[in-house]
């Protein structure tokens, strides 16, 4: 078969087969590609960097295992950071998964910088109705969170001293949303617009465009976009863990498709205009 | 064997991730008894998750709770005006189901209000944006001087692509009169070519997404369970290797000899 036939009909599974080398292969490869943060990246990080020891900072994990791979690697690089900065913080989903997953995120991390759960961060577990809770929230938190994902009671400071201090929204110093879906613009609605609190989002990648207008209008302040910008966190950070390597496995797996595609178009072009002249000269 | 496995939880449960990622990308070959399986079973216990969630999370502790054991006898009505719901499949008494309706309705009809005044109104007016570059000054908005930020050529640029897209955009979505004339048409096709450029990059994003899930689950297989299951993450990545080399044969040569039904 022709060469430009053959590159026009590539067996589906050969091209699986190789985007999973691309995938695979640089976990094993010691070169990193450069990265470069994006100036949303950069406002979200400057936002937790400029925060106060102490300052309360409101979690909104809304994430499954489903997206795991994007959200995860955020949900670690953001906790890691508040960990660092000694800011308090709490953990709320409206997404069922979410808390048991996170809470595991945040005991590890926990371990490795010394933050205790109740002192420094709390999870407050799962809720349904996110509109209707969200409206009550803002007015009187401890009255309409009532307890932990176990059950326990969060007014009862002597367990929980992370809540002394906390009564409504505007005792939130930022709220941050990590979550695959359109969520934030409920938390947009009813606390950030409502009641003026600071919001970042961390959404995943199919998300990003849709957040942009959001940050352009500077209804949110910063955000970090998918598996590069935890990438791009991580650089901030300092940390080189696997998110790092993750972005190398994205950059080659990109390499690869826009290769194809390339390939694909040129081969199809070429064909097309060998037909014309093989048409023209019969 | 209870014992065994509460003792090797750790591994039984990397050997059940593994299997099941392994499972569900067997559907990149072809579609077939093993991916359904997975398949199934990820829908079973998902389901089978969330019941018991609402349940343990939700139910039981703000409603079953407060009403059973803290003597808040009045939120049995809550299950009563829900059931109302389950009238719409009687003919004779759907009129009750249509008052629960109704009432829902009433409430996201109210929060809408609330939804554009927070969340669509404040994009209007930034989406009037300065184009003559000038330096940062202050000027006295109601008595108090306002920072006005610097604009910059590139910013004015940038400012001058955001409007000309605004404009062209809400050009070819306006039906009030039909558009003719090369001013109208030309700028409603321009507003057409950009929405394709936004399609364009949500489908890239949409592919990176996607990506970012695959590479999470080999990172799963090799560095995760590779190690525990086998040693080491290159022993799992040979055995990776060796599976890749078989959807390969039986891709290209197997599939090649017994073309598929359908295909003459």
């Amino acid at each position: 078969m022709h060469i430009l036939r053959i590159l026009q009909t590539v067996d589906r599974r050969v091209l699986y087969v190789l985007l999973m080398l691309s995938v695979t292969l640089p976990f094993f490869l010691t070169v990193r590609l450069p990265m470069r943060v994006s100036p949303a990246t950069q406002a979200l990080y400057d936002r937790i960097e400029n925060l106060a020891p102490d300052d309360f900072v409101l979690l909104a994990i809304d994430w499954s295992a489903g997206t795991r791979g994007e959200n995860g690697p955020q949900t670690e690089a953001l906790i890691t950071h508040l960990m660092r900065k000694k800011c308090r913080f709490a953990m709320l989903a409206f997404e069922p998964q979410s808390p048991t997953l996170c809470q595991a995120i945040a005991e590890r991390l926990g371990k490795e910088y010394g933050s205790i759960e109740g002192v420094n961060w709390i999870n407050w577990g799962y809720r349904v109705d996110a509109k209707n809770f969200l409206k009550g929230f803002v007015q009187d938190i401890p009255a309409v969170i009532k307890t932990t994902n176990r059950q326990e009671d969060v007014t009862n400071l002597n367990k929980f001293p992370i809540m002394k201090g906390i009564k409504t929204a505007s005792d939130i110093k930022l709220l941050i949303n990590i979550a695959p879906s359109n969520i934030y613009q409920t938390y947009v609605q009813f606390v950030a617009g409502a009641k003026k609190v600071p919001m970042a989002v961390a959404p995943t990648s199919v998300m990003v465009p849709e957040v942009f207008n959001y940050l352009d209008s500077g209804q949110i302040i910063g955000m970090m976009p998918g598996l590069p910008g935890a990438g791009e966190y991580e650089s901030l950070l300092g940390t080189n863990t696997k998110v790092t390597r993750f972005a190398n496995s994205a950059s080659f797996a990109h390499i690869l498709i826009i290769l194809f595609i390339v390939l694909g178009n040129v081969a199809m072009l070429l064909e097309r205009r060998q037909n014309a002249r093989a048409g023209g000269a019969a | 064997m209870s014992e065994y496995i509460v003792r090797h939880t750790d591994v039984f449960m990397l050997w059940v991730g593994a299997l099941c990622t392994l499972g569900l990308y067997s559907m990149l070959y072809k579609e077939n008894r093993i991916y359904r399986l997975f398949e199934h079973l990820f829908l079973g216990l998902s389901t089978g998750y969330l019941v018991a969630q609402q349940w343990v999370d939700v139910l039981q502790p703000k409603w079953w709770k407060p009403m059973w054991e803290e003597g808040r006898w009045h939120f049995i009505f809550i299950v009563i005006f829900g059931s109302f719901y389950y009238f719409i499949f009687s003919r004779k008494g759907s009129w009750i189901a249509r008052i629960v309706i109704g009432f829902f309705l009433g409430v996201a009809s109210g929060q809408a209000f609330q939804l554009f005044a927070n969340d669509t109104w404040p994009q209007i007016p930034s989406s009037f944006k300065p184009l003559i570059p000038h330096p940062a000054h202050t000027v006295m908005v109601d008595g108090k001087e306002t920072l006005i930020k610097e604009l910059t050529n590139s910013g004015a640029l940038n400012n001058g692509i955001f409007m000309i897209t605004v404009f062209c955009v809400m050009m070819y979505f306006f039906f009030s009169f039909e558009q003719k004339g090369l001013f109208v048409k030309g700028s409603a096709k321009l507003g057409r070519w950009l929405m394709m450029f936004t399609f364009g990059a949500i489908f890239g994003a949409t592919i990176m997404a996607r990506l970012a899930l695959l590479i999470d689950r080999m990172d799963f297989l090799l560095n995760e369970f590779g190690p525990k299951a086998f040693g080491s993450a290159q022993m799992m990545f040979a055995i990776l290797l060796a599976m890749m080399g078989l959807v390969l044969y039986l891709a290209l040569v197997k599939d090649k000899k017994t073309p598929e039904e359908g295909e003459a």
